[in-house]
Order: C-alpha cells, then sequence, then structure tokens
C-alpha cells in the first residue's frame, strides 16, 4: 500500500490532500495524528517538508528528493497561560500574532509574547524551527522552557518543562530550535513571557556607520535597534544611514535613555510606524539576502565591505548581527568572509540548488551529520534542506 | 572494560603522556577524588590526571580509549550530584590546571577562558573594565567555569540573567574519541545545530571542554539590596510571587528559613538577623539609576503588602554584604549541625512555593531529620538542606527516603528535579519521575551522537543499574575516616 493509502486509512480523508509537485500533503490536527503520520512516513521512508505557514519557504537547499507536504497548521491543542509565573503552553500550529493577542488579554497586558515575526501569518512552530532573531526579541533559546516534539520515527517526547530554572536532563529544546525541522516535529512549546514594558518610544538616530549606532543600541532600554544603509533609510524617507531604536521599559529608565540619546547622539523622535516598515524589510522579497554575524567591532569594516558590493545593509548594531540585501552571488561570498559566521536566507533557485547557504563549520558535519543520522534515520524530515545537505 | 592488568601499562602511558608529576596513583592521592560535594556517593578513580593544554587533553583521552577506560571531566569537584565521580574503574581528568583568562574583549563583551578558570576570578578579572561574568553560582569562590558549563550552573541572580547558558557563546570541546571541535562563535550567532546548547548542562557527558567563551554584561549603574523579615516563610513566598506578578524582574529574591536563621545567627556568619523572624527574604535590584530607585520603593510597598514585619533598605556596601552574608554564610552555618549536609535541589511553579514549603518541611519532620530552607525563591528553585551523619546508617536511609518524597512531591506540582546541581549518580534513577522511557532514549540519541562508545563519563544522569556505586559509607570504611 502506498504511503498516501495508509495515512489516508489511518487519519481519514480529510487529513491528506494533493499538492503540487508533490505525491501530496497530509494535515495532522493533533499530537496523535502527527505521531502516526511520521510513523507511516519512515514506514514508507517518503521524505517530507515540513511546513507551518510556508512564509519562509525558500529557506535552506532545494528539496528535489521530498515527496510529501507536513503542514502544521493543525496542531492547535491546549493553550495555558500562567499569568502569576508568566509562563504559557501554546501549541506551535497556531499563529504568533493571535498567540500575542491572547497572552496579552489573558495576562491583563501584563505580559507579552517574546516574538515578534515579519509575516502575520508566521506559526509558533516556525519562528521556533527556524530560531530567527526578532527586531524587538532576541533569540528564542532565550525563552524557550520545554518543548514537545514528534520525532521522525513517531516517538511524542518532550524535553524541558514549565519551570523557568531547569537542568533535568539534556537540553535537547536547544538542539532542537533553529533545526529547521530536520530534528522533529514541534507540537507544542512551554514560552516564558516577559513583563511588558511600561512605556515605550521611538527615535531615529543619525550615523553614518554602523559602529557609532552601538552605543546608543546598548542603551538599558533599547529594545529594537536597526541601523539602516542609506537605500532602506530612504524608505522611511529619512536622509541618510542611520538607526530606527525603539526605547521600552520603566517609565524613568526610557525618558533618561531618550535624553541620553537627544543629547549625545543627535537623535530626534520618531514615527513608531517606522518599526513596522523596518521589520518589512526581513520579510519582502528582495531577491536576495544574507545574514552576517559580526562582532560589533568588526560591523563598520565588515558592513563597509559589502556596501561597496553593491548591497543595502539593515544591521542590529548591539547584537553583532547585519543582513545584506542582494542577489548577486559576489555578495554571498563576500558575506561569507566578513564575519564569523553567516546564513544565505534568500536567494536565487541557481545559488540555492549551487553553493553552501549555511556558514556553519566545517569540522563540525560529521558532528552534525550523526546527530540529523540518530534522530532521523531514514532522513524523511526536509531532506537535504539544513546545513551541509543533511 | 579493560582487564585490570593493563593498569601498569595505561598508568605509564599517561605518565608519557603529561609527565609523571601529573598523574596520581597512590592511594592516599585518589582519595581525594573519591567524592564531589555530594559525599555520600564516592567511586574510587583508578587514576587522576592533571593536564594543562587540550593537546594533552586529547592525548590522555587517546590514551584512555585505547585501553578501553573511561575518563571523567573534572573541575574543583564542588558538584552536588557526584558528576565527576569516576565510575567502573575509570581515569579522572581534571582540568584545575587549564586556569588561564586567554582573552578579554571589553569592546565587544566576551571573554576567552580555559576550563578551570575558578567563576568568582573571571568577574574580579575583568572588573577593570566594567564589566562581570553574571552566572554567580553560591560556590563561584571554588568552582571552575568548566563544571560551570557542564552542570549549566545557576545561581541568585539568575531569576534575571539566566543561567550558564545564556552566557556561553563558543566552546572548544575534544570529542570522546580524542578529536578537538570549535562550537558556537563570540557572536552568538552560529548557523547549524545549537551545538553549544546541547552541551551547556549535558554534565560531562559529552566531551571534555578545554576552552570557553563567555559573554561578559556591564556592571548595571545601580544595585538596591532589601531585606523583608517575615512572620513565616509562607508569606514570605507569597511576597515573591506578588513582585514577579506585578511585572518587576529582580535581579534575585532569596529565602532563608528560620531555621537556617538560627543556624546562621549562632555561627560565624551571624548577620544580626532577628532569630523569631519566620523567614527573611533578601531582595535585590539592579539597573539604571533612574529605575531601580522606583523599583525598590515598589518592591518594598508589596512585601509589607504580603505581610512583611518590616523591610530593611541596604544603605550602603557594608550593610548590603551583611544582608548577603545571611545568605551565602547557610552552607557554611550548616557545618556546625551535623557531619554532613545533604542540598536537595528541585523547582516547582513559583507560585506553588507556599504550599510545597510546607510540605517539605512535614517530610523532614516526619523523617525525624534537621531540614532548613534557604533557596532561590524567585526561580521557584527549591533547596531543602538536611544536616546528618553519614556514620548513621540509619539517619542516612532515612535522608535519603526524605530526598526522594520531596522530589515527587516537586513534580507532582508541575516541577522538575533539579534547577542547578544536575543528576549526576544522585539522581538518575528519578529522572523516570519526569520524563518517560521515549523522552529519555531521545536524550540517548544526542549521548550516541557525540560518544557511541559511551566511554566519557558513564554512568551519570541516565537511569541505569549497570554501573554501581557504593552509597553505604561502612562498606567503604568511611567508619573509621576521622571527620576532619
Ligand atoms: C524574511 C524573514 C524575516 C524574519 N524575521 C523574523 C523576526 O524578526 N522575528 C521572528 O521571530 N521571526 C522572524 N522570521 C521567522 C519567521 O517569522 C518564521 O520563521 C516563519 O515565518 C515561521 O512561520 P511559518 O509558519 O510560515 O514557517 P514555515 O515557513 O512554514 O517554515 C519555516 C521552517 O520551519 C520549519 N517548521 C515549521 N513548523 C515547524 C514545526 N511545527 N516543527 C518543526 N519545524 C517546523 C519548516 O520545516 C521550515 O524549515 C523571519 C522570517 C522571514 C522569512
Ligand atoms: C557550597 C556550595 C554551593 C553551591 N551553590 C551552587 C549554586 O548556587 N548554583 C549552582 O548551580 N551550583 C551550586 N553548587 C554546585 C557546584 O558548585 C556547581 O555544580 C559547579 O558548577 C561545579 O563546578 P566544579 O568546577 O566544582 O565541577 P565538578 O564538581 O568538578 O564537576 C561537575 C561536573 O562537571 C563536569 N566537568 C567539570 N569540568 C569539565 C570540563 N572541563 N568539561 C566537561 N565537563 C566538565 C564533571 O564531569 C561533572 O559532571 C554549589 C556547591 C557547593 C558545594
Amino acid at each position: 500500500m502506498s504511503v498516501l493509502a495508509a495515512l489516508r486509512r489511518e487519519l481519514g480523508e480529510d487529513r491528506v490532500g494533493s499538492s503540487p509537485g508533490l505525491d501530496g500533503r497530509v494535515f495532522p490536527r493533533s499530537g496523535e495524528e502527527l505521531a502516526t503520520a511520521l510513523r507511516l512516513l519512515a514506514a514508507g521512508e517518503a521524505s517530507a517538508i515540513v511546513r507551518g505557514s510556508g512564509s519562509w519557504d525558500a529557506l535552506g537547499h532545494p528539496m528535489p528528493r521530498a515527496r510529501i507536504l507536513l503542514e502544521t497548521t493543525g496542531l492547535l491543542g491546549e493553550v495555558e497561560v500562567d499569568a502569576e509565573d508568566g509562563v504559557a503552553h501554546l501549541p506551535a500550529g497556531a499563529l504568533v500574532f493571535s498567540l500575542s493577542e491572547h497572552v496579552r488579554k489573558e495576562t491583563g497586558g501584563a505580559w507579552e509574547l517574546p516574538f515578534d515575526p515579519v509575516s502575520p501569518s508566521s506559526t509558533l512552530g516556525g519562528c521556533l524551527a527556524t530560531a530567527s532573531p526578532g527586531f524587538c526579541f532576541g533569540h528564542p533559546r532565550d525563552v524557550v522552557l520545554g518543548l514537545e516534539i514528534v520525532l521522525a520515527t513517531g516517538e511524542r517526547v518532550r524535553c524541558g518543562g514549565r519551570v523557568v530554572k531547569n537542568v533535568t536532563g539534556y537540553d535537547l529544546a536547544k538542539l532542537y530550535l533553529g533545526s529547521l525541522g530536520t530534528l522533529g516535529v514541534i507540537e507544542a512549546a512551554w514560552i516564558r513571557l516577559l513583563p511588558a514594558p511600561e512605556k515605550t518610544g521611538c527615535w531615529w538616530v543619525p550615523a553614518a556607520d554602523p559602529s557609532l549606532a552601538v552605543e546608543p543600541a546598548r542603551l538599558p532600554s533599547a529594545r529594537a535597534a536597526a541601523w539602516l544603509s542609506a537605500g532602506l533609510a530612504r524608505e522611511l524617507s529619512k536622509p541618510g544611514p542611520g538607526m530606527l531604536l525603539e526605547l521600552a521599559g520603566d517609565a524613568a529608565a526610557v525618558a533618561a535613555d531618550a535624553e541620553h540619546l537627544v543629547c549625545q547622539n543627535g537623535a530626534t523622535a520618531s514615527d513608531p510606524t517606522g518599526l513596522g516598515v523596518v521589520r518589512g524589510m526581513r520579510g519582502g522579497d528582495p531577491g536576495g539576502r544574507v545574514r552576517v554575524s559580526a562582532r560589533p567591532s568588526q560591523l563598520a569594516e565588515s558592513v563597509a565591505g559589502l556596501s561597496r558590493a553593491g548591497a543595502e545593509i539593515l544591521a542590529h548594531p548591539a547584537r553583532g548581527l547585519f543582513w545584506a540585501f542582494s542577489a548577486d552571488e559576489a555578495v554571498f561570498a563576500a558575506a561569507e568572509r566578513a564575519g564569523e559566521g553567516f546564513l544565505v536566507e534568500a536567494a536565487p533557485l541557481a545559488i540555492r540548488e549551487s553553493r553552501e547557504l549555511f556558514g556553519e563549520n566545517p569540522e563540525l558535519r560529521p558532528l552534525q551529520a550523526a546527530i540529523k543520522a540518530q534522530y532521523d534515520p531514514a532522513g524523511i524530515l526536509n531532506p537535504g534542506r539544513f546545513a551541509g545537505r543533511i | 572494560m579493560g582487564p585490570r592488568s593493563n593498569s601498569s601499562s595505561l598508568e605509564a602511558c599517561l605518565r608519557d603522556v603529561v609527565g609523571a608529576d601529573q598523574v596520581l596513583t597512590r592511594l592516599e592521592e585518589l582519595f581525594v577524588y573519591e567524592a564531589d560535594g555530594l559525599t555520600h556517593h564516592s567511586a574510587r578513580p583508578r587514576a587522576v590526571v592533571l593536564p594543562s593544554t587540550t593537546e594533552e587533553v586529547v592525548r590522555v583521552v587517546k590514551a584512555c580509549r585505547k585501553h578501553e577506560v573511561p575518563f571523567v571531566p573534572r573541575g574543583a569537584g564542588t558538584g552536588l550530584s557526584g558528576g565527576a565521580l569516576a565510575l567502573a574503574d575509570g581515569v579522572i581528568i581534571e582540568c584545575a590546571r587549564m586556569n588561564r583568562i586567554l582573552r578579554v574583549e571589553p569592546g565587544d563583551r566576551f571573554a576567552v577562558v580555559q576550563p578551570g578558570v575558578v567563576n568568582a576570578d573571571l568577574s574580579k578579572a575583568v572588573l577593570q573594565h566594567g564589566l562581570f561574568y553574571a552566572p554567580d553560582p553560591s560556590s563561584q569562590q571554588a568552582c571552575t567555569l568548566g563544571g560551570n558549563v557542564a552542570e549549566n550552573s545557576g545561581g541568585p541572580h539568575t531569576l534575571k540573567y539566566g543561567t550558564t547558558t545564556n552566557h556561553v557563546l563558543a566552546l572548544e570541546l575534544v570529542l570522546p574519541d580524542g578529536n578537538v571541535v570549535r562550537l558556537g562563535s563570540p557572536t552568538g550567532w552560529p548557523a547549524g545545530y545549537d551545538l553549544v546548547g546541547a552541551v551547556v548542562g549535558s554534565e560531562g557527558t559529552l566531551g571534555i571542554v578545554t576552552e570557553v567563551t563567555v559573554r561578559l554584561a556591564p556592571i548595571p549603574e545601580r544595585t538596591e539590596t532589601l531585606l523583608g523579615i517575615f512572620p513565616d516563610v509562607v508569606s514570605a513566598c507569597r511576597a515573591v510571587g506578588a513582585i514577579i506578578r506585578s511585572g518587576l524582574v529582580p535581579a534575585a529574591m532569596e529565602i532563608v528559613d528560620r531555621r537556617t536563621i538560627e543556624a546562621v545567627e549562632a555561627s560565624v556568619y551571624a548577620a544580626g538577623l532577628p532569630t523569631d523572624a519566620g523567614a527573611v527574604l533578601i531582595m535585590e535590584l539592579d539597573g539604571p539609576d533612574v529605575a531601580v530607585g522606583v523599583q525598590a520603593e515598589r518592591t518594598q510597598a508589596l512585601a509589607l503588602a504580603e505581610g512583611a514585619n518590616e523591610v530593611q533598605v541596604a544603605r550602603d556596601e557594608e550593610e548590603r554584604q551583611r544582608f548577603w552574608r545571611a545568605r551565602k554564610g547557610a552552607f557554611g552555618a550548616m557545618g556546625r549541625l551535623a557531619p554532613d549536609l545533604y542540598v536537595n535541589d528541585a523547582v516547582v511553579p513559583r507560585r506553588k512555593l507556599p504550599e510545597i514549603l510546607e510540605a517539605v518541611c512535614a517530610i523532614g519532620d516526619r523523617h525525624g531529620l534537621r531540614l532548613s530552607n534557604v533557596f532561590h525563591a524567585g526561580d521557584g528553585n527549591l533547596h531543602p538542606n538536611i544536616s546528618f551523619d553519614r556514620r548513621d546508617a540509619d539517619e542516612l536511609a532515612r535522608v535519603q527516603k526524605a530526598g526522594a518524597e520531596i522530589l515527587r512531591l516537586c513534580v507532582e506540582a508541575g516541577g522538575v528535579i533539579s534547577g542547578e546541581h544536575g543528576i549526576g549518580t544522585e539522581k538518575r534513577d528519578y529522572m523516570g519521575l519526569v520524563f518517560s522511557d521515549d523522552d529519555l532514549d531521545a536524550m540517548k540519541k544526542l549521548r550516541a551522537a557525540f560518544d557511541p562508545t559511551l566511554t566519557c563519563n558513564p554512568g551519570k544522569l541516565f537511569p541505569t543499574t549497570r554501573f554501581c556505586f557504593e552509597a553505604n559509607p561502612k562498606a567503604r570504611g568511611y567508619d573509621q575516616v576521622p571527620l576532619e
């Protein structure tokens, strides 16, 4: 019997459909159904593309071996918001936007969900699987307390838990975060919430090069800071390169930092809608975009090099990250040398097919491959998509 | 594992590799290494090696592999879960001599250190740059960064700053097969699997950490330390809940209960605490000058509203140190009560603290044990401390029974069995309280990817009956050992 027929029989007709270019599509609606689906896929050695809402389909190497689309948006299990402890249990298939809204409501505005994805259709699972840094919030690894995962072999497993401090066993959540769904499919997560700020404010800080933006971006209440090269700054109707900066926190701290910005950095108050524009810059279709991690002290030189190569730049100066927008292979090659690590986030198909997109250390390949082989022995989850095409 | 007759050749090989004075094999030398801070678990290592470089670690690992002998990384041996014990006749690789701070990059806020650097020494070394290393285990004057990485150590200030895993950017690791890999990067954004995240907290089972790149944080502009004096521990716990619910994130919130106050006040650590108080709550706030003053006032008001008899605000550094002395001297003060101290370590959701504490004390009383509490209340991380004498087999059995009951209670409340000390040998057989067999198998897959032959620190963390250690002190002759 074909895998699709087995899926139909075990899960029901309405959980299985067609998908252009692939053999079919499966749409589990619970952890049990997901486990069943994965068991059947593994048994039939049928490879799957794991997808949330598909807002980042273009991430990673192409997957010619994949035969079935495994959609996670039906994973909408139990939601629990514990306002007293500032933690929440959230299902992977739910949209981050609606989860954020829910958390705000359930906690009377006291807490917020620390994710700010670019796309209104992003699922929580997708954000965790990509572990992409947000504009306001940093790496998801700092806020994920526990995960429920279905492994490629169909076992439903947990790691971590609901408490804010925990060293009980290996910290497998770290391994799964950012693994692009190549080790298992996330079903749900325990997330640590953050206290909602008392006050926020938005500022424009003119800065010719991004290293000048490091100091203001490190102010205690600076929550989101994006330095924009001249071409991107124009989209905010700003005359030249500079930084859009959001202050958030205690009213007194925000006021003190704002004063510092105005006096020391020549900042001017800015329209908060600019934040949305900047967030969107990472989501549009730029033709190509590469993320480079560089130390704050390397920023100026790295950014200058890529600008000369013709890329527009968006940088998070204090986080040691910047993005170069270009579809040019020469820029990707330069990015590879520019910092301490890179990730080609979007590129023309020819480039995605031909070059390594993840700038991970080649000496780690055997270890990364051993991990993949342990968790997904049949190689059925996103085959070939990840670093080193594992 | 290798037959004993191989021993002379292994030891000769080790001496070749690192020099004779860096290999300990005499019984009286090995005795020191039979246990870590968890004194009632012990195992005698076959040998102890003290390498000074990564290269030497590699050669030691290869020698052990050649002789099919397991090896165990060790730092200062302050661990409290039996993690650094050499089971199965293994060799201890002690990293304490690899204690150099290799590089400090103040502008980029990171430092590269060898694993034997003592936690507190790092903060001292970077003070001149206005920076500090945030994770501060109470053992920080002795414990090493390598041990901290292996245990994902916490401390009083993890409430705001997080545990070790939030501060480690990169690692150099000697894999169990002797290969050296570099994980992570000083910028903290590598692509590929997050292997730094997977190795931190893996209790020395995935390899030997030979270099650590840590994030440094700016010293806060202002710190305010408050001491709340409460009629009972339950109201102190409630105050913790109220403060967090209000959206404040203090740097630390630590509770010391009445039984501990009594012990501290009768010791050299006396901090002038009222011995008739039910509990004291140390609350520390730090951050920008303008914010901290307001936050301290709000904190004080909330503590009073929850029933504090009094809230003192430290007027100067000396007074601040006095408040902390009560917390930090607690372990030392316990030494007066009995020869041994068993420090339990479990976590519950914060709001369950009041009821759990009552139940924990009841368990101690029921077993006729001297149990007291000093703990990281803001994190829900309990440390019920039981003073006992390991030479009394009956008392030791009651300690272990009470410990198990406490763990079960915490798990039933939605918690876990370790917040910072790890599983080691102590709690490996309780992992089943928290995780299913499938959950544990998922962890073993990680282990298998790094160490397929299970040669690096075997017998830890996972439930097992394969390696048995001796928990009966009489059987090891401890009853004849003077306690000094
Ligand atoms: C241009 C751009 C900028 C971004 N900026 C931010 C940002 O600022 N902040 C932020 O938080 N995020 C950011 N992201 C991340 C983004 O929001 C999410 O990664 C993505 O949109 C997730 O939503 P999705 O459901 O569409 O995932 P998809 O696009 O469907 O999937 C993305 C990846 O996650 C895997 N995946 C999806 N669901 C699961 C699951 N349940 N279990 C395991 N693997 C799964 C997929 O296999 C795939 O590898 C950005 C993404 C893009 C494209
Ligand atoms: C009085 C007291 C107070 C304490 N307070 C705290 C506290 O507040 N918070 C807290 O978290 N802990 C605390 N601890 C526990 C202990 O100090 C920590 O677990 C510490 O991190 C252990 O460091 P160590 O150098 O002593 O490691 P060891 O005890 O020598 O080893 C601990 C583990 O780390 C492994 N290891 C050591 N070095 C390496 C290496 N280079 N590579 C790989 N693995 C290695 C060992 O194999 C072992 O599994 C306390 C202990 C005491 C005695």
